[in-house]
């Protein structure tokens, strides 16, 4: 019997309702120090599916409303209890940390998605009267220039929406043209009591813009923040 | 490419999350190729992720 890790918490452990994890699975308490891993015991021949990844983060928002959590990694298994607190053993006080950081609060996920047509996505059509080597120079050309339009957009857009959410930017994540159809993925941790609230502004903000498409999601279980570093940064974190 | 709808979007985000965010504990990733395919129900634009799933493991195995 193995262990199917769901989240960190602090001790003392919350009841949780019903006390079942994944396919109705009994949840699993592993204790190390003040804090403990959630986890639903499992049968190693049995494999994850889709189902049990959005199970895994139904579980989350469970355990999240009771208390304070760290999601873990999807698909991360241990082969006992033991195994499970020596993985936190060493690493107590900066997880500890991280849950402080996250007490309290929920994420929420902003999308933007290019709109169709949208002016910056277009690489302009080659010049048919040139030469086989010259358009195909001139059309990497235009393909690179196309990209880097692409990119400074999306730059902007998430300086807009950081700007008007007014948070610290150490609570934002984002990460810019991660693929053809996405402008912006963004994350901004909030208080979890104000999170219908700053849905709302954010909707209104993502709306804004015509060029892309905005899509909000949450509030869901702080993902995008359950990393154990400390440091914080003057600047959103992010990729480009 | 496939256009990506809002709908597919919020999916894609949530699932760029369970498998990519989130605590690494020093765990064994056990989710298969297969099962991967299952979960992004053919969004192809994050199987990203299953390359730096699998790369993990050959790193953790190495």
């Amino acid at each position: 019997m193995t262990l199917i890790a769901h989240a960190i918490a602090p001790v003392p452990r919350s009841s949780l309702k019903g006390g079942e994890g994944l396919r109705g699975r009994p949840l699993s308490w592993s204790g190390a120090g003040d804090i403990g891993l959630w986890s639903t015991q499992w049968d190693p021949a049995d494999k994850l599916d889709r189902n049990d990844a959005l199970e895994h983060h139904r579980l989350l928002e469970r355990i999240c409303a009771v208390q304070p959590c760290l999601p873990v990694r999807f698909g991360t298994a241990f082969a006992s209890d033991d195994a499970a607190r020596a993985s936190l053993a060493g690493r107590v006080d900066e997880l500890r940390a991280a849950l402080d950081r996250v007490a309290g609060k929920s994420e929420l996920a902003v999308t933007l998605l290019w709109a169709k047509n949208s002016g910056a996505s277009a690489p302009r059509p080659p010049d048919p009267a040139t030469g086989p080597g010259r358009r195909f120079m001139e059309e990497r050309l235009s393909r690179h220039a196309s990209r880097e339009a692409r990119k400074a957009r999306a730059a902007e857009l998430v300086e807009c929406l950081v700007a008007e959410l007014s948070v610290e930017r150490a609570l934002v994540w984002h990460e810019i043209c991660a693929s053809e159809a996405v402008a912006v993925s963004l994350a901004v941790l909030i208080p979890s009591e104000r999170a219908a609230e700053r849905k709302a502004v954010l909707e209104r903000l993502a709306g804004r813009f015509n060029d892309v498409v905005g899509v909000v999601n949450g509030p869901w279980p702080p993902y995008s923040f359950a990393t154990a570093e400390s440091s914080v940064d003057s600047a959103p974190r992010g990729r480009t | 490419m496939k256009e990506l709808t809002p709908a597919d979007a919020s999916l894609l985000e949530l699932v760029d999350r369970l498998l990519h965010k989130g605590v690494v504990l020093a765990g064994h990733a056990t989710i298969s190729v297969a099962g991967v395919d299952l979960i992004y129900l053919g969004l192809n634009v994050v199987l990203a992720a299953v390359e730096t799933l699998e790369g993990k493991q050959e790193r953790r195995a190495s």
